[in-house]
């Protein structure tokens, strides 16, 4: 999948405390303090507008409803994806940080344990995060999707690792302790 | 008093079991079973049954070990296709993509999305790989041209269809879209959530749509036929596109027996087969037409056997054959969207008789490793009848069936005398046909899919199996089986790499086991039963390794239960189950020398 010619810009509206889901059909996508706010883009510059975009076209495909939570006192993935799945009425979840890092996270896992993860953040282009999506949503139907495939190169950690912990230190400085979660409106617009 | 020890050498398992004999006493003292090394038959299973004798001994020393002339019968399996489904000049689409957008028919003619701008009258817009599918959205919307159906290459079906001011149908996944073939007139159907298409999957519904005259109409009735039970599709129509079933030419089987030679076409499937081989019994010998499929198959049959054996390869006989139809999942060739059709294939096990076994070897070496005195006990047939008649409720006259790995035996003991025959077919075989009919493409998986039963992990605290009940968990399941079909196995859950549902793995398993057990079952009965009538035996004994299996015993007592026949799994010496009957016998065998 090529990413589009025209550019697209995320806002994330805040509308108010997350709420518990009550609808069996929805998956919750999870983000983390500095997503789609001091951050633009991932680590490889995928921007956010984007990532958004096609995790919830790969929900939307499935015929699932999606709702946006923004996470603001832990940049943890694992803490993050699990909020977004105590919240969501499937129980299922997707959690992302702002370098692109992602998890399909489900409400009766343990905290730190997963559904798919997908930890090397370089590799996540705009068809993975579809796959995401559509994988997230299929889960939340009580489907059985096959994993996503996950991309492995031994290159990435020594290339990206200093960037990947400048990112991390620059979320960390965003998190607003003690602050509960926010439901978010994404505003995807045309630049 | 004498420390005597029963040794069993299966297909797949070496069984033991130890005694100490005196006075006319047999008094059982253990049993022990391990994996069968190498092929029956062969040296290479001393190392196995040393290892059975000396666990089932516990460190007592033995004074003499029994050993079963083992039935020099082997069993190989050879699977082919025998029929392929092609379609040419792309003239359709029926792949079943998960998410198709919209419902209904849309018929018109095949535009590129780029040259939409410049077309006239109804048509289908083909979208290629690297459109997004906002600009898709955009582009059918804003266009003059009367857009009545779409195909797309990516999975954006539902996304296209919730952002037209109309919906249309939309097939997408469709990966090789480059290839639809343009400016000609075609079809799209949708159905609805939980239907199957009713106008391109009937022959009348697509003369309908297409205008055909009776003999088009005979043409198309392949496609139509192709594309029943799918939720959507696109057919287009082009001069000579056609979707063609061919038939595999893969040879005649020869088959020689009784002082008759008869021959069959493989591609006739098994039924014909087996009739076929039912007037040459008892089959003295099958080959297959040199430079076929069928003649490969069987050359490796044979090939195998001259390895294990050491005998030329012109001296092997085969002397038993079993047929059975399955359905293998194939790529279509000339498929747009790598669909996948069931094509039929006959798989074929085959059983080998060599003209002498190399047990005498075994003994030498099992004697020389354990330092005491090895004989060649008896025969494996008459010995298992004597095991299971230790099973309580049963008299003779009494007949046993071992569902084994390789071959399925049958013995009958009377107060006449004793037969005994085997037949192809068996465990191996089961593994197989569940192996490719679920194209899992792992054996041990198939081996899992058939020993267990199946159940799907709907949530980590609850599992629901394949008969509809629930089971809850305290503790949660592993996440690698989260919403997946597993099998539930004494490790616990593991999972089955299948999308099919948890009934079609079922299905698929319980037909394996009935099309080579079942009717093997009756196939062996009738070679022993006095005058092959099954009327004429009352108890039927249940050995061997699949004799075990959750619900193979219930399937053959199915299939026997018309003839009045008492059947039942084994229970030797009352405590050991189906296991353990042709090494007990041996030791039974032995104490009344």
């Amino acid at each position: 999948m090529t990413a589009p010619a025209v550019q697209r810009t995320l806002s994330l509206k805040e509308i108010g405390p997350a709420q518990r889901g009550s609808r069996p059909d929805e998956v919750v996508v999870a983000v983390s303090p500095a997503f789609g706010d001091y951050f633009s883009k991932t680590i490889v510059d995928v921007p956010h507008a984007e990532v958004v975009r096609q995790i919830l076209a790969g929900i939307e495909e499935q015929g699932v409803a999606a709702r946006m939570v923004k996470v603001w006192d832990t940049a943890d993935l694992a803490a993050v994806a699990h909020t977004g799945a105590r919240l969501s009425g499937s129980g299922i979840s997707i959690g992302l940080l702002s370098r692109g890092t992602a998890m399909i996270h489900q409400r009766d896992l343990p905290r730190l344990s997963n559904l798919e993860l997908f930890p090397q953040s370089p590799l996540l282009d705009a068809e993975v995060f579809r796959r995401i999506g559509s994988n997230a949503a299929q889960y939340a139907k009580g489907e059985s999707p096959a994993p996503v495939p996950t991309r492995n190169d031994q290159m990435a950690r020594p290339r990206w690792q200093a960037k990947a912990a400048l990112l991390h230190l620059k979320e960390y400085e965003c998190i607003v302790a003690g602050r509960k979660p926010v439901e978010v409106e994404p505003v995807v617009s045309r630049a | 008093m004498t420390l005597v020890v029963g040794v069993d050498i299966g297909n797949s398992t070496t069984e033991a079991c130890v005694a100490s004999v005196g006075e006319g006493r047999v008094e059982y003292l253990g049993t022990a079973l391990t994996r069968t090394t190498g092929v029956k038959g062969t040296p290479d299973n001393t190392q196995g049954a040393v290892a059975a004798v000396r666990r089932a001994l516990d460190g007592r020393t033995p004074d003499l070990v029994l050993l079963n002339e083992a039935t020099p019968v082997i069993s190989g399996l050879a699977m082919e296709t025998i029929s392929e489904t092609i379609i040419t000049e792309s003239t359709m689409i029926g792949h079943n993509p998960a998410t198709p957008g919209g419902e209904g028919t849309g018929v018109g003619t095949t535009v590129a999305i780029e040259a939409l701008a410049s077309a006239s009258g109804p048509c289908i817009v083909v979208v290629p790989a690297g459109w997004d599918f906002d600009d898709v959205a955009h582009e059918i919307d804003s266009s003059s041209a009367q857009v009545v159906a779409a195909v797309l290459a990516h999975d954006d079906a539902v996304l296209v269809c919730n952002r037209l001011a109309t919906p249309i149908p939309v097939v997408d996944e469709v990966g090789a879209v480059e290839k639809v073939p343009l400016g000609m007139l075609a079809a799209v159907e949708v159905a609805p959530p939980g239907r199957t298409i009713r106008t391109l999957s009937d022959a009348y519904g697509l003369a309908s749509v297409f205008g055909l005259d009776p003999e088009q109409t005979r043409q198309v009735s392949p496609v139509a036929r192709a594309l029943t039970g799918n939720r959507s599709a696109v057919v287009v129509r082009t001069p000579s596109g056609d979707v063609t079933d061919r038939r595999i030419p893969v040879g005649t089987l020869t088959l020689t027996g009784a002082g008759k030679t008869q021959r069959v076409d493989v591609d006739a499937g098994a039924d014909e087969i087996m009739t076929v081989l039912s007037r040459v019994q008892p089959l003295d010998d099958a080959t297959g037409e040199p430079g076929t499929h069928v003649g490969g198959m069987l050359a490796q049959v044979r090939d195998t056997m001259t390895d294990v054996t050491g005998q030329p390869a012109n001296e092997i006989r085969i002397r038993d054959v079993l047929a059975v139809d399955t359905t293998v999942p194939h790529e279509v060739r000339g498929g747009l969207a790598g669909e996948i059709a069931p094509e039929r294939a006959v798989a074929l096990a085959a059983m080998v008789r060599t003209s002498r076994s190399r047990m005498q070897v075994v003994a030498d070496q099992v004697a020389a490793a354990l330092g005491c005195r090895a004989e060649i006990g008896g025969v494996e047939g008459e010995m298992a009848v004597r095991g299971a008649l230790t099973t309580p409720g049963t008299a003779v006259p009494i007949a046993v069936l071992d569902l084994g790995g390789g071959s399925t035996d049958a013995a009958l003991l009377t107060h006449e005398g004793s037969a005994a025959v085997h037949v192809a077919g068996a465990g191996e075989l089961v593994t197989k046909l569940i192996d490719s009919e679920l194209a899992l493409d792992d054996r041990e998986q198939a081996e899992a899919v058939k020993r267990h039963p199946l159940a799907k992990a709907e949530s980590f605290f609850h599992v629901r199996h394949e008969d509809g009940t629930v089971q809850f968990f305290r503790e949660p399941l592993p996440s690698h089986v989260f919403a997946r079909v597993v099998t539930m196995g004494p490790e616990g859950p593991a999972p089955v790499r299948t999308r099919h549902t948890v009934d079609h793995v079922r299905r698929v398993r319980r037909e394996a086991k009935r099309k080579v057990f079942a009717v093997n079952a009756v196939r062996a009965l009738r070679q022993v039963a006095p005058g092959g009538s099954l009327r004429l035996l009352e108890f039927v004994v249940l050995l061997g390794g699949s004799a075990l299996d959750f619900e193979i015993p219930e399937l053959i007592a199915d299939a026997l239960a018309p003839h009045g026949i008492v059947c039942g799994i084994g229970n030797v010496h009352g405590t050991e189950g189906p296991r353990n009957a042709v090494a007990s016998g041996l030791v039974d065998a032995w104490s009344r020398r």
